[in-house]
């Protein structure tokens, strides 16, 4: 019965990036090596964003509010947007329409996301008979970060990878790519503003709300 | 080329093991993380000449319950958590009397009955309460066989609310099974085993007399006896303060006192004393018996009489002495006018008791039966009117009274010392208080605290437990020659192993639960899945996805008929 808690948790949490390749015309025209190769990209940029957490972070013993180090951890978060970068434009992909390269991309990022950060705690601990909420929300956040990570990788398209944007849109696209890369930043602050939610995860609908304004833009700038 | 294809395999070969070894590994990981881990202490399990009595097993791993439980619910796969403040007595009687199958029963003691909050007289009134239903069912449970655990265990904030929890949820006529959730209580322990030889250890001392110069002959003995070991429904909280606790401590001061005495040669009477601590006490004096059984012939015959206590902590106002000879026997009249002559003194009374000793029933009541049956003079001092019967519980509940068992020892340390000395009749104390051969309070406190705390059923002490090095050193500090003498207990006797563990309470969700959340899942993914071919394909692909096996059969009727025409054609 705990092991059926697992598979519950973990087709929560891992079904939806299945799903969309499955959905979507990824699969029609075999994009899986790009989306391998964007979770390779993800795991380089986990690693170094994890070495420079690890210099130049502070562990702070208070749980007070420390705004150099929230800025810290929003700078470099802009490594995020780096690898991103490195994925989208330098690797070599085969030919594959923009519209494929980014949801690719996405697709593969969010599922490295997903399995570094959440596969491991789902396995100790859901398979447990002990009965708690965590995991499920976990998935929720999952899928959250799956659209988070979609329309990051949009942005970052329209960004990069288009040469003729409409004027207009320009300031609109680069701000939008600001607030969704430092995301955790900002779900972090709004956590320590309103301290009454039990679980961090409840964060999940205000990552969905600014996800789907990045991606409603980007639908817009492709048209 | 096969070369490279014996390559690829062992690469292949080798990734499979890693695999294997790294679920392995994971999979090895220690699944704790319940909600609670609570200390319980199991009912004792024993058998008597091969007949079970007590609690038959050990692990646990059902659905917590309540008392109120519907009527006729089927209860086989449940723990009955107990709270003894609101214990129902007839329930568990009717329960174990007609063998109704239960899952497990979990008794919840009071916070005050913990062994580290040791004896002390708060909530005394509170406790009285409590101390008899307690009585009530250890005799039920301890002489009943039950085909399923039985634990005990201590209340605390976390256990309440898993209780009340459980309360509301039998209250809205669900029981908890697998389908509607819970919490489950696992303790996950091996089956209980026999312990292998149980060993009794008895230790004596002695305070040798003065002989006189040029007299051949051995000295007289007079004996001072008690047994140390208890025996609960719990053998993890059998502490027995009062029996035989008190009896300890009490030989253990008269010990102290004739030492001093017996230091200097001018104050040193004319008889040996021997100080002797049995084990074995609830199982027929098996130990007193063994104990006697070493002494040659001489020695025994050269026991003028032997004093045992027992209980004599906790009394008001009368002490009881009892015996096997008949009051008339001139021995016996020598013993008990000098008790009750000092009993006048101290302002108490002081019964006899005659007991007849019945050769043919293995049944001893009391510890001075043992040496009647060997011919020596004995009786025993106690505040117990009639005898317990066989593995009644050692009332480990009855706390002593500091006062009156002051009294006792008094009693006893003068009326010996009377009949060492020779000063029956006359009104000499000895002991008196405030002199430098007085009772010591704190001497007698501090004993009793560390047997109030110290849980001491015979089988599962081992020969050199602790606590039986310290009774030895004790006695060594005021006796010469103490000697441990250590045997197997009657074989009439067998106990099982298993006294404490530690309880899991994990709280689940039904399979119901479960399958609802894979349904909600399911729909939820085949609803992301076609509302993205909807958006990414259109409509129409989706509609194709299910039609897709009738076009096919349609297309290859078609090509078919193409193949047809093209073969006409070349013929």
């Amino acid at each position: 019965m705990t092991v059926f808690h697992f598979f519950n948790c973990a087709i929560l949490t891992f079904g939806p990036h299945a799903v969309y390749y499955s959905a979507t015309p990824l699969s029609e025209y075999d994009t899986l090596g790009t989306s391998v190769k964007a979770a390779l990209v993800y795991l380089g940029t986990a690693l170094v964003k994890l070495v420079c957490l690890a210099t130049f972070l502070k562990v702070s013993e208070t749980d007070n509010f420390d705004p150099y180090q929230e800025l810290l951890k929003a700078l470099i978060g802009f490594i995020d947007v780096a690898g991103l970068y490195f994925a989208l434009t330098q690797l070599t992909h085969r030919n594959i329409s923009q519209n494929h390269k980014f949801q690719a991309v996405g697709l593969g990022w969010a599922f490295a996301d997903s399995v570094l950060h959440r596969l491991a705690p789902l396995w100790v601990g859901a398979r447990g008979l002990e009965f708690t909420w965590d995991y499920l929300l976990q998935g929720l956040e999952a899928n959250a970060n799956l659209v988070l990570s979609i329309s990051l990788a949009a942005l970052g398209s329209l960004m990069w990878l288009r040469k003729n944007k409409p004027k207009t849109l320009i300031p609109i696209i680069y701000a939008c790519a600001g607030i969704v890369a430092t995301m955790p930043s900002i779900t972090s602050c709004v956590k320590n503003s309103t301290c009454q939610y039990p679980y961090y995860s409840d964060i999940w609908p205000l990552q969905l709300f600014e996800a789907g304004i990045g991606m409603a833009i980007s639908k817009g700038g492709r048209l | 080329m096969a070369h490279r294809k014996a390559r690829e395999r062992d690469m292949l070969d080798s990734v499979y093991s890693m695999l294997a070894l790294v679920f392995i590994l994971v999979a090895c990981v220690e699944l704790c993380d319940a909600a609670t881990v609570v200390d319980v202490y199991r009912l004792i399990q024993y058998d008597i000449s091969g007949v079970p009595f007590g609690s038959r097993l050990a692990s646990l791993n059902h659905h917590a319950g309540s008392l109120h439980f519907s009527p006729g619910a089927d209860l086989s796969r449940t723990v009955v958590m107990i709270p003894v403040r609101e214990l129902n007595i007839s329930f568990v009687t009717e329960y174990v009397s007609r063998k109704h199958p239960l899952g497990g029963m979990l008794f919840l003691l009071p916070e005050i009955f913990r062994l580290e909050n040791g004896g002390g007289g708060k909530d005394v009134r509170e406790k009285e309460v409590v101390k008899n239903v307690l009585l009530e069912l250890e005799k039920l449970l301890v002489h009943a066989k039950l085909p399923y655990p039985v634990y005990f265990a201590f209340e605390n904030d976390e256990i309440d609310a898993v209780l009340d929890d459980v309360k509301k949820n039998d209250a809205t006529g669900q029981p908890a099974t697998a389908t509607t959730g819970g919490y489950k209580l696992v303790i996950p322990i091996a089956e209980p085993k026999k312990v292998a030889s149980p060993t009794i250890t008895n230790i004596q001392g002695w305070l040798q007399g003065l002989k006189a110069d040029g007299d051949a002959n051995q000295l007289p003995t007079i004996a001072i006896v008690a047994s140390y070991d208890t025996f609960g429904a719990a053998p993890a909280l059998s502490v027995g303060s009062d029996s035989n606790g008190s009896g300890v401590v009490a030989l253990l001061e008269v010990a102290r006192l004739f030492s001093l005495l017996y230091s200097n040669p001018k104050t040193r009477g004319r008889y040996n004393i021997l100080f002797g601590l049995t084990s074995g006490g609830p199982y027929n004096y098996n130990g007193t018996h063994k104990w006697l059984r070493s002494f040659d012939q001489r020695l025994r015959e050269s026991i003028d009489y032997a004093i045992c206590l027992n209980s004599v902590g906790s009394w008001n106002n009368e002490l009881w002495i009892h015996v096997s000879k008949p009051p008339e026997n001139a021995y016996i009249k020598q013993i008990f006018e000098g008790f009750t002559n000092v009993a006048e003194e101290l302002g108490f009374k002081v019964g006899l008791k005659h007991k007849k000793i019945n050769i043919s029933n293995p049944r001893v009541a009391w510890e001075h039966e043992q040496f009647s049956r060997l011919r020596v003079t004995a009786a025993t001092l106690s505040e117990l009117s009639a005898a317990p019967e066989l593995l009644e519980s050692t009332g480990g509940l009855h706390f002593v009274d500091e006062t009156s068992f002051i009294r006792s020892v008094q009693l006893v340390a003068e009326s010996l010392a009377r009949h060492i000395y020779g000063y029956q009749g006359k009104n000499i104390q000895i002991f008196a208080d405030n002199s430098s051969l007085a009772v010591n309070p704190s001497y007698i406190r501090s004993w009793l605290d560390l047997l109030s705390q110290t849980p001491r059923v015979a089988p599962f002490i081992s020969k050199n437990d602790p606590f039986i090095m310290a009774l030895k050193k004790e006695l060594a500090d005021h006796t010469d020659e103490v000697i441990m003498q250590h045997e197997v207990l009657d074989g009439m006797f067998t106990f099982y192993d298993s006294t404490k563990a530690s309880l899991n309470i994990y709280q689940v969700a039904s399979v119901t639960f479960d399958l609802l959340l894979l349904l909600v899942l399911g729909s939820y993914l085949i609803v992301l899945f076609s509302f993205l071919v909807i958006t990414t394909r259109g409509l129409d692909d989706l509609i194709s996805l299910f039609r897709r096996p009738p076009s096919r059969k349609v297309e290859v009727s078609q090509e078919k008929l193409a193949n047809d025409n093209y073969e006409c054609v070349m013929v």
